[in-house]
């Protein structure tokens, strides 16, 4: 079979995901920490929902804490963040 | 059911699991309790530097300089990629001032044995790319280096499951027994484990377990900013520090007070790039509780402040930004060793912003004290009552 991807950004796959939570993973950050899934340019915004899904086969799906979000939202060259606090 | 074990270590950071991985190395019954993850505290919201240019001469250095003897070969030792590398580190210096605090600060760890020069600007840009023209100079050491604490946390833990060592999530003490001033049994939210000897690694939290046994514990949460770039090619040479950030460390009470943002929320320059290529921009030590926020006058401070040192990082995008706890002691000194007056209740806490750094020493002096009674370096300055009861 082909090596399915789920967080695009830094290329980690299904089966790395599933290792993660047999390693005793709970949460999206604690798959984050063992994967980097989630700790890419898009910082997870398309993954956080499939890894959910795949936590929600052995989570209650009420239980899976939401994951922090931090600023900047989006990608923000550092050159405009100091120089726009000048104006 | 009741549960034993010889030895119950409370905290599943790189302090807990390095203790947990230097008692199973000698075959003791351990069980790790961390109530929520591996790394899910201070140890995974820090940066990655093993520098042991920022610390103190004297024994802080030298539990530094020791660490790092062991850092050398974990990655064997533990069989797991924990991405350790001897780098060399730098602090850049701004001004006249500061250039002669740093000649003594350097004086001084030199007579404890540390490799450390004195660089003018022109030597410093050979070994960092982009820093200001202003700079006056930087230190360099190449005895600095970095490890992803991320990593170093789940490779302690691997490591001593191998060796039998039980690691237990999700599991929170709740209680702390003894009997007739010795420690009896841990109680937590999924059972009680009957245990002589209890080992409180739980960082900032560490008060909270201490009182359990009716001791206070003198740490204080002190809260680091830290912003995360894209991945771009090697850009920061090893480990860059600023020599603001070692009068932040050592002298908070100098900045307290003052009118200047960059000064009140101590700013210090920490530059270290991961090997994915993200740069992690720091930092700041402000008391804030056990508020994990991250502040948008932290933001721009620290990047202000890193951009006058190193204008090339403008180029370049923060995509995060995050906040961790690091666990102060007045002194800047760990709580290491017993605890008078309750037999079996070990202190490995308070290890501000080196927890990374004194790690490996860490987990191998206290599984010698608790084995043999004795280690290889003077640990009395470290000693849990030096601040009174």
């Amino acid at each position: 079979m082909k090596e399915e991807y789920i967080c695009r950004c830094e290329e980690v796959t299904r089966e790395e995901i599933e290792r993660a939570i047999a390693d005793g993973a709970t949460t999206l950050s604690g798959i984050k920490k063992r994967t980097r899934a989630g700790m890419g340019l898009c910082q997870g915004r398309t993954c956080r929902r499939l890894i959910t899904q795949m936590l929600s086969k052995t989570k209650n799906p009420a239980e899976i804490t939401p994951p922090t979000s931090r600023p900047p939202v989006r990608a923000v060259k550092i050159g405009e963040i100091v120089e726009g606090e000048d104006d | 059911m009741k549960k034993t074990a010889e030895i119950v270590v409370i905290g599943g950071g790189v302090i807990g699991t390095s203790i947990a991985y230097f008692l199973s190395k000698r075959w003791k019954k351990v069980v790790l309790v961390e109530r929520d993850d591996l790394a899910s505290g201070s140890s995974g919201a820090c940066d990655i530097d093993i520098i042991l240019q920022s610390k103190n001469p004297g024994i802080h250095l030298k539990l530094a300089m020791a660490s790092a003897e062991i850092y050398k070969n974990l990655p064997e030792e533990l069989d797991f990629d924990i991405e350790y590398e001897n780098t060399g580190g730098m602090i850049l210096i701004e001004d006249e001032e500061q250039l002669n605090v740093m000649k003594e600060f350097v004086k001084k760890q030199r007579a404890v044995g540390l490799q450390v020069d004195l660089l003018d600007f022109k030597e410093a840009t050979k070994l960092q790319k982009g820093l200001a023209p202003h700079l006056v100079g930087a230190t360099y050491s190449p005895q600095d280096g970095h490890v992803n604490p991320l990593r170093l946390c789940i490779g302690f833990a691997r490591a001593a499951a191998k060796r039998g060592a039980e690691i237990c999530l999700g599991t929170a003490v709740t209680n702390i027994k003894t009997e007739n001033g010795r420690v009896k049994s841990v109680v937590t939210n999924r059972g009680e484990i009957e245990t002589e000897i209890v080992v409180n690694a739980a960082g900032v939290f560490t008060p909270m377990i201490c009182e359990m046994v009716g001791m206070t514990a003198p740490i204080k949460p002190h809260r680091g900013q830290i912003i995360v770039t894209e991945p771009v090619p090697k850009f920061v040479m090893g480990a860059v520090l600023c020599a603001k950030y070692i009068v932040a460390k050592y002298n908070p009470k100098l900045l307290e007070g003052s009118d200047d943002l960059e000064t009140r929320l101590g700013v210090g320059l920490s530059l270290s790039q991961t090997r994915n290529g993200n740069i992690l921009i720091g930092g700041c030590r402000e008391f804030v509780g056990y508020n994990r926020s991250t502040t948008h006058e932290a933001f721009v401070t620290i990047l202000k402040h890193a951009t006058r040192l190193v204008p090339a990082l403008k180029e370049i995008h923060a995509i995060r930004s995050f906040a961790g706890l690091r666990p102060y002691t007045p002194d800047g000194l760990p709580l290491l060793g017993p605890v008078e007056g309750i037999e079996g209740f070990i202190m490995a806490a308070g290890h501000e912003g080196d927890g990374i750094a004194l790690s490996p020493v860490t987990g191998r002096i206290i599984s010698d004290i608790i084995l043999d009674g004795k280690t290889f370096i003077d640990i009395a300055p470290l000693s849990p009552g030096r601040f009174g009861k």
